[in-house]
């Protein structure tokens, strides 16, 4: 329910635990982070971001990814509430992304046409999916859990994502337990 | 400042409200001493009206709340509602073994963020140390507390249903919130299923589900743990402080941290406190007629043993040692859940801040005896369906898999009571202090054999409902990191009883040996049963008051 749910959900969805999530204990190194400013990230960085965020999740008939400014997001999250192991795992995961569009595509994934970057990301989320199946507990997360992680959290906490993927109501009024829906209704979600 | 009072209350969370409430509608002057900051009704909830997007770590903890509150984090402290919860840097105490000890330090305490559900005791609870020879036995019984508990449920406002269960007495209820369509479903299987008389009900819950005393009615926002605009849940912010400030009678002052009762050895009675200014360190004495200590189970406690005198050189009113012992939560983190496939043309809109109710159904009777353990557990949990998190792969195909509705699930966590040992035990440490100079506590409790061995039946029993009701890939879980503390019951360590050579408290909450003093929070408490205990906290205070007014009236205190 509610923030359970998310988190409960996402970490089913990818496989682990969402960093930042209440069962996730961190160590913390960063005593002054929750300023929001995003000090290592440059706005190529953000931009990057945007665009895989966008591959994940693309603008459809709902908003997409980059409507929600999910790299942005991402930067925040990273910065703020990832320790400082997860921090340096998170850039080294922007680079061997890009290194793997290279090595398929032969050219960065800011460089790559959508079709490019999704090909590779489908790839790239099967090898995930995979690892994630068969890693020993104390492993490290394979990199692309977060990107995915953090897009699917960015996403639906969005003012974009929420109120155009879903049907928010910030106040309800009263409780309906069993609703009508049929296909191609707006879900509800209890997130809050 | 004019420091002679009527009454000194010493706390203003769920207990102290009620005290402050009561005192000063009987026409008493009262001050209230908190030792946090003020929070104002509506004012003083900065987070109550944000958008999911509108924090800026979509209400996850940032690593400085993590650091700062590391302790607070392990319960539900996340970025909409830390500013409600202690900096665990400036309020250290020492854990002897493992405790999670979660506070809020300001005006309403942790009635601004409690879990809302509200469970009469009964009999089976009364009567149970004395029936198994655990604890000392409860000087009251149902019948003493039974119109108390309907007094404070028609001014909080309850809402629930009648279910005549009589493990768990039917109260004065507001209309009951709905279950959603699968809890409908898994309640009647329950019910059709198990002959033991077990009943899955819709919680009984402090949120209005009609307009009551000016306050409400619950939106179904399920933001409540930030406060409510609306006054939709009880709270001592929304409820008893506001009628006890249009008494005339009160005076709250926050920054008070009380650091101990004054005693007059001649009256044998007590005559004040003494504090100490949060900000200014400034050292203050009121005087009253009658003190309640309602600082929350440990901070009373804390007081008394550090209230030393001549005629107490272990603590006020702890003759018979039993002060700080015999400390008690639940112990939970443990059942089962579940999906379901079925209902498909069915989704829950609007966001009810409460969940089911399993009421105890072991060890109530012959029947149900249990060789493995003693006394019982509840289950709180619920239904929900919300988005498809099961979706697959990138693109827009995750997308719209994750824009339709999943499947129903099922949750079911259980609520485990756990045995007064007086080894379970709060002290005051003799080297370490906190920033006023005051000896930090030191907690020493653990879950011994007959949790650990209930925690078992807990589990399984869980799944065994959920089974039974239809739900498919069924998991359960038996947290063992769970440690005594984190499920804010903390109870016990100035116990209640007929002999002053075991208790700390006679049947009106008095100390004892100090007839003038009360203590009404869950440091009074002789048993901690499996139901959440802050309604009886409040049932017990408004007794009290009404008690130590009739006294003074007299001219016995």
């Amino acid at each position: 329910m509610d923030r359970r749910e998310l988190l409960k959900m996402i970490a089913a969805a990818t496989g682990g635990v969402v960093i930042g999530g209440e069962f996730f204990l961190a160590g913390c190194k960063n005593p002054d982070a929750g300023v929001g400013v995003s000090s290592t990230f440059t706005e190529s960085d953000i931009a990057f971001l945007d665009e895989v965020a966008e591959t994940i999740f693309p603008k459809t008939s709902t908003p997409g990814a980059k409507d929600a400014k999910v790299g942005q997001f991402m930067t925040v999250m990273v910065n703020d509430c990832y320790d400082q192991k997860q921090q340096e795992a998170f850039h080294a995961g922007m680079k061997s992304l890009n290194e793997a569009c290279k090595t398929k595509h032969g050219h960065d994934f800011m460089k790559a046409t959508p079709e490019q970057r999704k090909e590779m990301l489908v790839a790239l989320d099967k090898e995930r999916s995979e690892y994630q199946k068969t890693k020993k507990k104390e492993d490290p997360n394979h990199y692309f859990q977060a990107f995915k992680q953090l897009t699917i959290m960015g996403y639906f906490t969005s003012k974009e994502g929420r109120t155009g993927a879903t049907r928010y109501e910030p106040v309800p009024g009263k409780y309906i337990g069993d609703f009508d829906y049929k296909k191609g209704d707006k879900i509800i979600t209890s997130l809050t | 400042m004019e420091e002679q009072f009527d009454a000194i209350v010493v706390g203003s969370g769920i207990s102290g409200g009620w005290a402050a409430m009561e005192l000063c509608r009987k026409g008493l002057k009262t001050i209230v001493l908190e030792r946090g900051r003020q929070v104002e009704h509506i004012k003083d909830y900065p987070t109550t009206n944000l958008a999911p997007w509108e924090l800026l770590h979509r209400n996850r903890n940032t690593n400085k709340i993590k650091d700062d509150q590391h302790i607070q984090v392990r319960g539900f402290c996340n970025e909409a509602n830390s500013h409600f919860f202690v900096n665990d840097k400036e309020h250290p105490y020492v854990q002897k073994k493992p405790y999670d000890w979660i506070r809020g330090y300001h005006v309403g305490g942790r009635s601004l963020m409690w879990g809302r559900q509200c469970y009469r005791w009964s009999d089976l609870d009364f009567e149970a140390n004395a029936k198994d020879g655990h604890g000392v036995d409860w000087p009251i019984r149902y019948k003493d507390i039974a119109p108390w508990y309907s007094y404070v449920e028609q001014f909080a406002g309850i809402s629930g249903s009648k279910e005549g269960l009589p493990q768990l007495p039917d109260g004065d209820f507001l209309p009951p919130m709905e279950m959603n369509a699968l809890e409908t479903h898994v309640s009647e299987s329950i019910k059709q299923k198990f002959t033991d008389g077990r009943r899955m009900i819709i919680g009984r819950v402090a949120n209005l589900t009609r307009g009551w005393n000016g306050r409400g009615p619950c939106q179904y926002r399920n933001l409540c743990d930030r406060g409510c605009p609306f006054g939709g849940y009880f709270s001592s912010n929304s409820a008893t402080l506001p009628v006890a400030a249009s008494t005339g009678n009160l005076t709250l002052r926050p920054h008070s941290i009380v650091m101990e009762v004054i005693y007059d050895k001649d009256k044998k009675r007590a005559k004040g406190v003494r504090i100490i200014d949060e900000n200014t360190n400034e050292s203050i004495e009121y005087f009253a007629k009658i003190i309640f200590l309602n600082a929350s189970t440990l901070g009373s406690t804390s007081i008394l043993l550090n209230s030393v005198s001549d005629a107490f050189p272990n603590g006020m009113g702890n003759s018979s040692d039993q002060l700080g012992r015999n400390l008690m939560d639940h112990h939970y983190h443990v059942g089962a859940g579940g999906n379901f496939d079925g209902l498909k043309d069915k989704v829950i809109s609007g966001r009810r801040p409460n969940g089911i109710y399993v009421a105890r159904f072991r060890n109530i009777n012959e029947k149900t005896k249990r060789s493995d353990y003693l006394r019982g557990f509840g289950y709180q949990g619920g239904a929900s369906r919300g988005m498809n998190w099961n979706g697959d792969g990138i693109g827009s195909e995750l997308k719209d898999q994750m824009t339709e509705p999943g499947d129903w699930s099922f949750w079911l966590g259980s609520w485990g009571e756990q045995l007064p040992h007086p080894d379970n035990r709060v002290t005051l440490s003799k080297t370490e202090k906190d920033k006023w100079g005051l000896p930090q506590l030191e907690i020493d409790c653990e879950w011994k054999e007959n949790e650990i061995a209930m925690r078992k039946d807990m589990m399984n029993s869980a799944a065994e409902m959920l089974e039974s009701g239809g739900i498919k890939d069924i998991y359960t879980f038996n947290d063992e990191k769970a440690y005594p503390g984190l499920c804010i019951h903390e109870m016990g360590t100035a116990r209640m009883g007929k002999d002053p050579k075991t208790s700390v408290l006679n049947e009106w909450n008095q100390l004892h040996e100090v007839k003038n003093v009360f203590n009404t929070d869950g440091a009074c408490m002789t048993s901690s049963a499996c139901q959440n205990p802050s309604i009886t906290y409040m049932a017990l205070t408004a007794r009290a008051a009404d008690h130590a007014v009739s006294e003074l009236k007299k001219g016995n205190l």
